[in-house]
């Protein structure tokens, strides 16, 4: 997937063809979700041993501001709330990455009684880094698949969210019993 | 002639403030060794905000933000840029009334936000700002004793004759002083105290997203050249370089090589303000009225007596 020249930053013609998609491919503006033990990847990646700024990768102080919202570990009952409700505040397009084995399908936490186990279920996930801990090349290279899914307009976490939110609140009020902020979209049919 | 410098002078004003925030992420990732962003990633932020969708708080949310932009565009069309000046009548005290008109723009958008975190970014912005007025007042009325007048293309005209004021020695000590509190206006560290995004979540411009922060961020570059070009205008000479450009006179040479001087100088001095934004630490807001309410007004103050005394 990852042959020929992945960076194409530099190419004018691609700017002029479709300016919002190269800036958000070349922007991410990322809120860090720091739950469990995959935070601890991410200052190196962020400071001067990987320089995760020459890519226009910055961190940002509130969702209102983000594109990119990286979730850095295990998902416990209680964290999935604040989760979603980061995940709504941020602006569209938004993408998300799961970090780690654990919001995959639980990892270690597989029969632990307060650890969702797949994080999909709840918010749409456009890619997910596996590994326990991923390294911080790994991040780079889950920055580079996510370009190249931007490019083909496969990153459509935030339509699907969209289009099936009654699926993902259904499953959040499954697990919640009444959730205390209102539906952010009303469907048109209902 | 003067129709067209309305439409150049906010255009330079924007492309270089962006160019210099580009260039100071640029410098700051070079400082600690890394490779650091293209010049140009402030540009492609702007795009992507703007291809964002954007959260609205109300039509004060809205207001406040192009309130801002606005009147840091205006308030460009006031400073000599070279020889460039569209609108000349007022001078510094136009200047110094449209100075605020930033600081409150945002001020009433982030009210409109009703975030605690914007709340509190407010209040210091304010607090900060009152702390560097008094002297950046007393620096203003040093220079407008000294060159008896208010207008900014006569004071940049005597200094050409004359030399720069920061090298005459009865403006050094308002020209040192204006230079400490540089800092501030520019909002970088160790004055960071509004934006500190560590310790308040980015303060005024916690709830902006999409459009919203685009404009910010205009409105953060056209606002940095305006701190650094009245810097250069009163201080630095503006576009005159030791009497090298006289020869030229008359001709439009002088005008594009005027603006190219003027910029190169701006640069010479944010590429300073950058290694004082790197090397120091933040100050907490007290620390910084403190600071700012000793030091330069101390040394403006006697700034001032002199020009008077010289007079």
């Amino acid at each position: 997937m990852l042959e020929g020249k992945i960076m194409d930053r530099n190419q004018i013609g691609k700017w002029l063809k479709n300016p919002s998609k190269m800036a958000n491919k070349y922007s991410f503006h990322v809120v860090y979700f720091c739950t469990g033990c995959g935070i601890i990847e991410i200052p190196p990646t962020i400071t001067t041993r990987w320089d995760a700024e020459r890519f226009g990768i910055i961190p940002v102080a509130t969702p209102r501001q983000a594109n990119l919202f990286l979730i850095t570990g295990y998902v416990s009952t209680k964290t999935l709330k604040p989760i979603i409700r980061t995940y709504e505040q941020m602006p569209e397009p938004k993408y998300t990455v799961a970090f780690g084995s654990c919001p995959i399908n639980g990892g270690m936490y597989y029969d632990s009684y307060n650890t969702i186990k797949s994080l999909d279920k709840y918010i749409p996930v456009d890619g997910y880094i596996a590994g326990c801990m991923p390294r911080p090349e790994a991040i780079f290279i889950g920055i580079t698949h996510l370009w190249k899914l931007i490019d083909m307009d496969k990153a459509d976490g935030y339509k699907r969210y969209r289009e099936d939110y009654e699926f993902y609140r259904e499953n959040q009020e499954q697990l919640f019993g009444e959730l205390d902020w209102p539906p952010l979209f009303q469907n048109k049919e209902s | 002639m003067n129709i067209i410098a309305i439409f150049i002078s906010p255009l330079i004003a924007l492309i270089t403030g962006m160019f210099f925030l580009g260039i100071s992420r640029k410098i700051m990732a070079r400082l600690q060794w890394r490779y650091g962003p293209p010049v140009i990633q402030p540009v492609i932020d702007v795009i992507r905000s703007f291809s964002q969708m954007s959260i609205s708080h109300g039509s004060l949310f809205d207001f406040g933000i192009i309130l801002s932009l606005t009147g840091s565009f205006v308030l460009t069309l006031f400073l000599p840029i070279g020889e460039l000046c569209p609108l000349t009548s007022g001078g510094l005290l136009v200047i110094l009334y449209l100075m605020l008109l930033g600081p409150f723009g945002l001020a009433l958008s982030g009210a409109a936000a009703a975030n605690p975190n914007s709340s509190i970014g407010i209040s210091r912005k304010f607090l900060l700002s009152l702390a560097y007025e008094v002297p950046l007042l007393l620096v203003l009325l040093a220079v407008m004793t000294r060159y008896n007048t208010i207008s900014l293309v006569e004071i940049v005209k005597i200094q050409a004759s004359t030399g720069w004021a920061f090298g005459s020695w009865t403006l050094v000590l308002s020209g040192i002083a204006y230079f400490l509190i540089l800092p501030a206006i520019l909002g970088v560290r160790p004055f960071e105290v509004i934006k500190a995004s560590q310790e308040i979540s980015s303060g005024p411009i916690a709830e902006f997203g999409g459009k919203h922060l685009a404009f910010s961020t205009l409105q953060h570059a056209l606002h940095m050249f305006v701190g650094l070009a009245l810097f250069v205008d009163i201080f630095l000479g503006g576009w005159t370089l030791f009497g090298l450009l006289d020869f030229l006179s008359g001709t439009v040479w002088v005008v594009v090589l005027g603006i190219v001087i003027f910029l190169l100088k701006m640069l010479v001095v944010l590429v300073i303000g950058i290694f004082i934004n790197a090397v120091y630490p933040r100050y907490r807001i007290e620390q910084a009225m403190n600071y700012l309410l000793k030091w330069p007004t101390l040394i403006s103050f006697i700034g001032l007596i002199i020009v008077v005394l010289v007079k």
